[in-house]
């Protein structure tokens, strides 16, 4: 069941220039999320028919969920001059989340925007009693955010490159029974291919355009494997997490 | 609700408010009562199943959204044993089955299995996707090749005859002419526009296929021009769709000659578009003393 609510923007807070984070409140949406789900919103006064947003869930505290959003066009500008009291209008929780087992040493690998549902995800999986490692990468020091180990393509902040270079160094040396990602295509890619050569399964948050939202549409279709046979499925509906070793990576 | 109960045809319909195949389904349910509509018009279905096209498959312009789909779906077979039976379950508003094929031949094969098949009130013979190779669009361009399609097609069955026209053609109303002349008993249209989206940054189609079909709040003056032109020149009730967002939208394409509309693309940005045009129609003929037929086609200038 899709819950579609009318939910009141309780806060608006700058992260930096470039991130920021919408918390609205609403009881039932809060009680249905679970790591690594979505909503679709747009704003409420919005009158010119835009698609909605596809948000990961940030976090979930009480009755509040939370989005951190990143400043790219016109649409997530138009989030970012909303004040607390306006009405957001939201679709969800939507798709299939990360799987959260219990007792477990769990890696996790984020980019860029790819940090909010893996901070979700970490909550709940410590919660469960996992025990997990963080690492994050960005651009710049804009795209940092709190976790266990930085990395940062600048060098402006943290360690200089790449965070699946991170990701690759740590893997001789510690054992871990899973890993999870969100990111960009290229570092899905390369935390498939280090994974795949450590043996440690990878569970990856996809992302595509998208339009309905609720699987109708098949707009947001990612390429994988399912019983030999090579079929597209919806981010939406049958992800937006899936398993690494099933999604074709060569036509991404 | 009489005021504005419409007709497709050999159909009545309880109100003008549909919507248009490709953008809905079932999943729809948990935002409104479905058998509020008029009528439910599935996705395109084909005779073997369809992958789809390449991701990316979607890219929303300045105003209004691209997307190459090719008629992804499960084929016939799985249509008529899984698909067909939840349709059948859950609802109880006329079911137009949307379908496509790439030759005569197989566009008479699947309305001759889908005949066997009880509670479908009409087909949408989808003549104008432009994001496949080889199915529709290469009939829909051509007024030839609808006549012979629709002479093929009309003869087998009882049911609703939609033809679903492209407005990628200089002259849609010799289409729709050759689509009537040919027994069809209604039209849709319009199908989307081709269309296209670069990354001026380093010169990528947006779009894996390149040009794509394009629909949403810029295409809607097409549109109504498309239904305009149309209904001067052929009587056959229209089934307008292209940009209808609410229900001022709607009340333009009954002006220009619609006798029903297809709701598409705004169901993506309000899940209860269809109900709130519904609702808003009711109100302005309520409130306006009118009836529906009263205002179609009598555009003034």
């Amino acid at each position: 069941m899709n819950l579609h609510k009318q939910a009141v923007l309780s806060s608006i807070e700058n992260i930096n220039q470039s991130y920021f984070t919408l918390t609205v409140e609403d009881k039932e949406v809060a009680e249905l999320s679970q790591a690594g789900l979505f909503c679709q919103i747009r704003p409420r006064s919005s009158s010119f028919p835009r698609l909605r947003k596809p948000i990961s869930i940030y976090d979930v505290d009480g009755d509040h969920i939370r989005f951190m959003i990143k400043r790219i066009g016109a649409g997530t500008q138009g989030f970012a001059q909303l004040r607390s009291g306006d009405a957001i209008d939201l679709i969800g929780p939507l798709g299939k989340g990360f799987t959260v087992p219990a007792g477990r040493r769990i890696i996790l690998i984020s980019g860029g925007i790819g940090y909010p549902p893996l901070f979700f995800l970490n909550k709940r999986l410590k919660d469960a009693g996992n025990e997990t490692f963080w690492l994050h990468g960005g651009n710049c020091s804009d795209d940092l955010f709190p976790c266990a180990e930085l990395w940062c393509r600048d060098g402006s902040s943290g360690n200089a490159g790449l965070v699946s270079e991170g990701l690759a160094k740590r893997l001789p040396d510690h054992q871990y029974d899973l890993a999870y990602a969100c990111g960009p295509i290229p570092l899905l890619k390369a935390c498939h291919q280090i994974c795949q050569q450590a043996g440690i399964p990878l569970q990856v948050s996809m992302e595509a355009y998208m339009a309905c939202g609720i699987g109708v549409c098949h707009g947001c279709a990612v390429p994988v494997w399912e019983r030999g046979e090579p079929v597209y499925r919806n981010v939406c509906s049958d992800g937006p997490v899936f398993d690494a070793a099933l999604i074709r990576w060569e036509e991404l | 609700m009489r005021r504005i109960a419409t007709r497709l045809g050999r159909i009545a319909l309880s109100n003008p408010v549909s919507v248009a195949s490709g953008t809905f389904g079932l999943e729809y349910a948990d935002f409104f009562d479905l058998n509020r509509l008029a009528a439910f018009v599935t996705k395109t279905i084909t005779l073997e199943p369809k992958q789809g096209n390449p991701p990316p498959r979607l890219y929303e312009t300045e105003a209004g959204l691209l997307n190459s789909i090719g008629l992804q779906n499960p084929g016939l077979d799985a249509f008529i044993a899984v698909h067909l039976p939840r349709l059948r379950k859950q609802l109880s508003i006329p079911i137009i089955v949307s379908f496509s094929a790439s030759s005569v031949r197989e566009f008479a094969e699947i309305l001759k299995r889908l005949e066997d098949e009880p509670d479908i009130s009409g087909y949408e013979v989808n003549i104008s996707c432009p994001n496949v190779a080889r199915e529709g669009i290469t009939f829909g361009v051509d007024p030839f090749a609808v006549a012979e399609l629709t002479h093929k097609l009309s003869p087998l069955t009882q049911r609703e005859l939609i033809i679903k026209l492209t407005p990628n053609v200089t002259d849609i109303a010799a289409i729709a002419q050759a689509a009537e002349d040919n027994g069809a008993t209604s039209l849709a249209l319009i199908n989307t526009l081709t269309g296209m989206a670069i990354d001026y940054r380093n010169g990528r189609s947006f779009i894996k296929r390149g040009i794509a079909g394009y629909s949403g709040i810029g295409i809607k003056p097409v549109a109504l021009a498309c239904v305009y032109k149309t209904a001067q020149a052929v009587r056959l009730p229209i089934l307008a769709m292209g940009g209808i967002h609410t229900w001022q939208d709607a009340l333009e394409f009954f002006y220009a000659g619609a006798s029903a509309i297809a709701i598409g693309t705004a169901s993506f940005i309000e899940p209860d578009a269809p109900i709130r045009c519904l609702e808003g129609l009711q109100n302005w003929f309520q409130q306006n003393d009118l009836i529906l037929p009263e205002i179609i086609g009598r555009v003034s200038f």
